[in-house]
């Protein structure tokens, strides 16, 4: 027992202080920032796109695409260093780890410079001076007038935001709870289980503008100027980048760029965005939903499975010191992946594993639910050779059957068919979880619903739809399954 | 003088602090059937088992045709494996697969046999063993007679040079051990060799050439079948006879 502890933990140890050091190697090989940007000629932008007008989703030519003023500042400082600018979404919680472990150059997202984030990334200077207002409904006009008329309510913030801090600071007997998106912040306002959304001042103008039942109230925060500045924020020690970048950002501060050409250009967006809020309109955006999870659910099953054979065959792995080895190794990752979570596991490997190679997000998705996968079908898979009769091994070998043979023509078919059913219910599940890959911004179903929300600024019809395209996908895939459990029953 | 066949020197089987073989030596000479007797937990399906080191022996040696399968490669044991056909108690037939795929997987995975080939072969070792009619069910609808010589015909194609039988027909209803018997007699009747460990004295009187009685752990006598049930030699095996012939 004792000794299987101190395995465990050597494991773990490894595996941190592993990427503890290429964290830091990464840092500190970095000033030829600007150079490495040109020589790649595409400047990647990280931002969280439902925070109107700063950056959210539209629908151009039938495509959507992430606009805003913050999309304009990225275009501007791309077309400035003479390169290309590529816009990758995810949550505002992941932009900082993003850009830290190299899965993009900048993030501009609307985000303050404050001081905790200063040290651990750069900043430029401010490209717009913004405020904060809070965002009722309608309805409570009157009731509430700023940040103290919420005593014994709740009002909501972006997690990870300034205003979430600020508001947790600077009210009294205020309940503060936390969404990672604006859109759930303003269904939550919506179905009153918040009081009041604390966000910027041009964001709240867009979502009152687009929504009848909203209003706008002043926060009336205290607030230094760099809480409700916006900056670009790149990865610490890219100062080339950081002075090429200010050149940019001087540039627009002076001619007052924001307020001139890209504000007035993001209301265009967020205007035609609201024309038609049908959720037959998005039916492409579900559709690439639906084909992104099934890509994911298929890719991890097939390669889950495979894992989880070669996981279960080295689990049962007997002989010297080398076997003994490999069946240790192999216990140990089943224990260690069944206990941890899966939205971990999918952060590690895009930003962990990103130190080393960098991978994208649906490739980062599809190994890290694979991995997980073959964790768990391994133990089917065991249990399944195990209940294989021994008569079948004797009888195969004194047909002359190597052990391989053995396996692979005469126990593992039986095997499969005996844990059929387990492997089927791993199946569906992975549809499901494959939902929390939205996190590291791939464009699954979940992800998808997100878009349709912030774009049509409506909460529950796009959930609804997903519930039903969610059900149509297990459903169909269950009937599959029990057809082939159909097809292998024998007696 | 022929050279035997199988040759067991001083082979010896624990499991555990369970002593199940003692200090075995004998010899099987080819077209030889051999039917080990003798009372439960002798000893004798371990016996079997060691043969063809589906039971690794604790010490001792056991040599097919002068190779000594304890030293050698796990390769060249599959490949003498071959050799040596067997059928067990209870049949071990693979459910998954119809009657002519149970015959036919050896033959293609391990030998390499083309499909039409195999096809043919298998189709005449079951009118061999009278059951070519049933080549496209599956084991589970087949009765234990029809199972065990399935079982048989299975072993039969890898063109065995000797086939071992541990207690083929013990999980047999009465009235199905008679066929299978009788397949066997047929097979020994073709100059077989034959290895059978069974509680069947009938079959044991008019077809073995040599008679193996076995206990605790010994072969206690080693005899043709006609002294050894008229005129057994050791206290043990008069005991044993006594018992069950009554």
């Amino acid at each position: 027992m004792k000794k299987k502890w101190v395995l465990f933990l050597t494991l773990v140890i490894t595996l941190f202080t592993g990427a503890t050091m290429m964290g830091t190697t990464a840092h500190a090989a970095s000033d030829n920032s600007l150079a490495q940007v040109q020589k790649k000629g595409t400047l990647i932008m990280g931002t969280s796109p439902d925070y109107p007008p700063y950056e959210f989703q539209a629908t151009v030519h039938g495509k959507t695409k992430v606009v805003g003023m913050d999309v304009a500042v990225g275009e501007k400082i791309a077309k400035d260093l003479g390169v290309k600018l590529e816009v990758k979404s995810m949550s505002f919680d992941s932009l900082l780890v993003a850009l830290q472990t190299g899965k993009v150059d900048m993030v501009i997202s609307g985000m303050n410079p404050t001081p905790a984030r200063k040290k651990n990334v750069d900043f430029t200077h401010t490209y717009y001076q913004g405020g904060y207002s809070i965002v009722i409904n309608k309805a409570d006009k009157g009731i509430y007038k700023n940040k103290d008329s919420f005593k014994g309510k709740t009002i909501g913030a972006q997690t990870g935001s300034t205003m979430y801090n600020e508001s947790k600071k600077q009210t009294t007997n205020t309940t503060v709870k936390g969404m990672t998106s604006v859109s759930d912040l303003i269904l939550g306002l919506q179905s009153h289980k918040l009081q009041g959304v604390a966000m910027e001042k041009p964001s709240a103008e867009a979502y009152v503008s687009n929504n009848k039942e909203l209003a706008s109230v002043p926060s009336d925060f205290d607030l230094s100027a760099s809480d409700t500045s916006a900056s670009v924020a790149f990865k610490k020690g890219s100062t080339s980048l950081v002075n090429a970048a200010n050149k940019s950002v001087d540039q627009i501060k002076k001619q007052n760029l924001v307020n001139k050409e890209y504000l007035p250009a993001a209301g265009k967006y967020l205007k035609t965005n609201t024309v038609n809020t049908s959720m037959l309109h998005y039916w492409k955006a579900f559709l690439k939903g639906v084909e992104y999870t099934l890509i994911i659910t298929v890719c991890s099953v097939f390669f889950g499975f495979i894992l989880g054979v070669l996981l279960a065959l080295a689990r049962m792995a007997q002989g010297g010191p080398l076997m003994t080895g490999l069946r240790w190794l192999a216990t140990a990752y089943v224990e260690f992946i069944r206990g941890t979570p899966m939205m971990v596991q999918v952060m590690f490997v895009y930003f962990g594993l990103g130190l080393v190679v960098n991978l994208p997000a649906l490739m980062s998705g599809i190994i890290a639910i694979s991995l997980n996968s073959g964790a768990y079908v391994a133990e089917y898979i065991r249990g399944g050779i195990n209940s294989v009769d021994k008569g079948q091994t004797e009888a195969a070998r004194s047909l002359g059957m190597s052990r391989g043979y053995t396996m692979r023509y005469v126990v593992l078919p039986q095997a499969l068919k005996n844990i059929w059913p387990s492997l089927g219910n791993e199946f569906i599940t992975l549809i499901k979880d494959s939902s929390i890959v939205s996190i590291i911004g791939v464009s699954e179903l979940i992800f998808q619903s997100n878009i349709v929300r912030s774009d049509t600024y409506r909460g529950v019809a796009p959930i609804a739809v997903i519930m039903v395209l969610y059900f149509i996908l297990t459903f169909t895939a269950s009937r599959i399954l029990n057809f082939f459990e159909r097809r292998m029953q024998h007696d | 003088m022929t050279k035997p066949i199988i040759e067991v020197k001083n082979l010896a089987k624990n499991f555990g602090d369970n002593v199940v073989l003692k200090d075995i030596t004998e010899q099987v000479n080819p077209g030889q059937v051999i039917v080990v007797i003798g009372p439960s937990g002798g000893g004798k399906s371990t016996f079997l088992r060691c043969l063809n080191l589906l039971e690794t022996p604790t010490s001792g040696e056991v040599d097919f045709n002068g190779e000594n399968l304890t030293t050698l490669d796990p390769k060249r044991v599959n490949e003498l494996r071959e050799q040596m056909g067997m059928v067990f108690q209870n049949f071990n037939l693979f459910p998954n697969m119809t009657v002519l795929e149970n015959i036919k997987l050896a033959p293609m995975k391990v030998k390499a046999v083309d499909d039409a080939a195999a096809t043919q072969r298998a189709h005449e070792l079951l009118k061999q063993v009278n059951l070519d009619d049933h080549a496209d069910a599956f084991p589970g609808s087949l009765s234990g007679g029809q199972a065990q010589r399935v079982a048989i015909a299975r072993a039969l194609a890898m063109d065995p040079k000797v086939m071992l039988f541990d207690e083929p027909t013990s999980a047999l209803d009465p009235e199905m051990v008679g066929e299978v018997l009788n397949v066997m007699k047929e097979l020994a009747n073709q100059g077989m060799t034959m290895v059978v460990v069974t509680h069947e004295m009938g079959f044991a009187k008019s077809v073995a050439d040599r008679v193996w009685f076995m206990a605790d752990g010994f072969i206690q006598e080693n005899n043709t079948p006609e002294s050894f049930f008229s005129d057994p030699q050791t206290e043990r095996a008069q005991d044993f006879l006594s018992k069950i012939l009554m």
